[in-house]
């Protein structure tokens, strides 16, 4: 990973930061765009969106390398706040990323990861539930509006336990309970089980939404960071969700190899 | 896990049951358990409702949204008529309304290969080898059709779309009059298209992959299938759950699957009958009052069955290919 304060001059550095929003002060983005409503009466988000850009690779500023197309982050300010020793594991995680990245195994990628993963999702939305369907590995995110607050914890789940409201314009996504076996990106960028983030899906447009995620983990982050990105309507006429199965197609194909780490591992 | 409440996996070498991911609690079932109801008696009784009009989505068509089960008994078992097999397979009519004897209309060399794979399960089953050949495709997080319209659903509609969530994982079909895709591309839940055909939903699958089975015993479907279901609300809360399988390369002629789908807390679930009836009536009755007893809770496969995976592995099952005819 090409860190980006090493290739970037100190003025410049200024010029971002003095650019840049403050870090965890999520802001509605500022738009007059005024969605539809669903019959229910809320704001319409419905349809197939996907990402264009390259976090799925690395949420921060990165220059290419084989396989991986340079990419401007969408990080706020560019700079994740590390905790000195979190810094060093994350370095760790890049240098040992083929061995490490949780997305090999095909196992649930984690919120935010899973949004920005280059397959298209569709929200779904009911009165009491905003359901996102996504094509890789067919995954369900349930994230229910019916009142109850997040259940008692302890809970160590992938995608944690979501809770939305309406602000505005804005679904507004309060997510806990997760567990510290996903990442942020194939770069390393990783979490505790103490994450907590707060999402904003916000439309600026007929076929765009604006994603912005506060993301705040003690045990690895000084203070609160902020990720944010569009969303794009699929424009095809018959666009539809197909199928990325991504655990049926590693398991049939380590199943022909005597030696697959998959089935030796302790 | 849930999709691995039963893990009754023993020392290697011993006989070791695999059973079926449902997405539903595993029952367990005693010898005397009076056969389960399927097509034959569905069918009579459906012969005398009266006539019903479901009532209409604000887009005018039939609506039949809202949580369902899936056939009584869980709908995972071998699919034909059977006797009480194990704790976990009690006695039931067949799925199958047509052909009338119940019976997959196989050709002599599927029928042959059906019966190798089953001889091969190792469950502990009558009539088998000892050897093991396949496990259940589901037993491995491979899901596909038909076998999801086997469990219980959430049916949710809007404009020129049905969605069917279950607890992890869903079908999107298109009911706006779009072609199919070219069923040269293959996937293990096929390409849905679906048109209201007054009463009944009419869902036509092609390009499916047939790299997984009907049920947990081996029954096969391949990718030259073409299915067709229909789903009709028959009552109030009840939805005719149909499909019809056809494929020349593998079967006589098609073949029709019939149930009733009981909308979720109004009748017989996929556990009645069960050993386990009365505490799930107490678990019931707690839910009732558990205000999360609705919700759908993270629901992982491949995160919790590493271990299954491993073992079903090392017992030396061979990955289930999708089954051609002999040249």
């Amino acid at each position: 990973m090409k860190r980006w304060s090493a290739g970037l001059s100190a003025a410049l550095v200024f010029a971002l930061f003095a650019l840049a929003p403050a870090p965890g002060a999520a802001q509605t983005p500022a738009t007059t765009y005024t969605p539809p409503r669903t019959r229910e009466g809320q704001p319409d988000l419905q349809g197939i969106w996907q990402v264009l850009n390259t976090a799925a690779w690395d949420i921060q500023d990165h220059a290419a390398s084989l396989g991986v197309p340079a990419g401007r982050g969408v990080v706020e300010g560019n700079e994740i706040p590390y905790r000195p020793e979190a810094l060093a594991k994350k370095q760790e995680n890049f240098k040992n990323r083929q061995a490490l990245d949780p997305e090999h195994g095909c196992i649930l990628p984690g919120v935010p990861r899973l949004t920005y993963m280059p397959y298209p999702f569709r929200i779904v939305q009911q009165a009491d539930k905003v359901t996102i369907l996504h094509e890789y590995s067919r995954i369900i995110r349930f994230i229910y509006m019916n009142g109850n607050p997040h259940p008692e914890g302890p809970i160590d789940w992938f995608m944690g336990d979501s809770r939305g409201r309406w602000e505005g314009n804005s679904l507004v996504v309060d997510v806990i309970h997760f567990n510290d076996a996903t990442w942020f990106d194939r770069a390393g960028n990783f979490h505790s089980d103490a994450l907590h983030l707060v999402e904003r899906f916000t439309p600026t447009g007929p076929d765009h939404l604006m994603y912005e995620v506060t993301i705040e983990d003690p045990k690895v982050f000084t203070r609160p960071w902020k990720i944010s990105m569009p969303l794009y309507r699929r424009q095809e006429k018959d666009i539809e969700l197909l199928e990325y199965e991504c655990g049926v197609y590693l398991l049939k194909q380590e199943w022909q190899k005597p030696d697959s780490p998959l089935f030796n591992q302790p | 896990m849930r999709r691995w409440l039963f893990g009754a996996l023993t020392a290697f070498g011993a006989v070791v049951v695999i059973l079926p991911v449902t997405g539903q609690a595993q029952a367990f079932y005693r010898p005397d358990t009076p056969k389960f109801p399927q097509a034959r008696t569905w069918v009579a009784q459906r012969a005398k409702l009266p006539a019903y009009k479901a009532p209409r989505t604000p887009d005018g068509v039939p609506d039949l949204q809202g949580n369902w089960n899936g056939p009584v008994g869980g709908g995972n078992d071998d699919l034909e008529e059977h006797e009480y097999i194990d704790v976990t397979t009690p006695p039931q009519e067949s799925y199958v309304s047509d052909p009338p004897d119940g019976k997959v209309p196989y050709t002599p060399w599927a029928l042959a290969k059906r019966n190798e794979i089953r001889a091969g399960l190792a469950r502990g089953w009558p009539g088998e080898t000892g050897q093991r050949l396949y496990t259940d495709p589901s037993s491995l997080c491979v899901n596909g059709m038909p076998r999801l319209a086997l469990g219980g659903q959430e049916i949710i509609q809007k404009p020129g779309l049905v969605i069917l969530l279950t607890a992890n994982t869903y079908r999107v079909i298109p009911t706006d009059g779009r072609a199919h895709m070219s069923s040269t591309a293959k996937f293990y839940f096929g390409n849905s298209r679906g048109r209201w055909e007054g009463e009944t939903l009419v869902v036509d699958v092609t390009g499916v992959n047939g790299e997984t089975w009907i049920d947990s015993a081996g029954n096969f479907y391949g990718p030259n299938t073409h299915m067709v279901e229909r789903m009709t609300r028959v009552e109030a809360n009840t939805i005719d759950y149909v499909i019809t399988i056809d494929d020349p390369t593998i079967y006589t002629r098609p073949w029709t699957m019939t149930y009733p789908k009981r909308r979720t807390g109004t009748g017989p679930g996929g556990n009645a009958g069960a050993i386990t009836n009365a505490v799930a009536a107490a678990a019931g009755a707690a839910r009732a009052a558990d205000p999360y007893a609705k919700e759908v809770w993270e629901n992982t496969c491949l995160e919790g069955n590493h271990d299954n995976v491993v073992l079903l592995k090392k017992l030396g099952f061979k990955w289930f290919e999708a089954v051609t005819p002999p040249r």
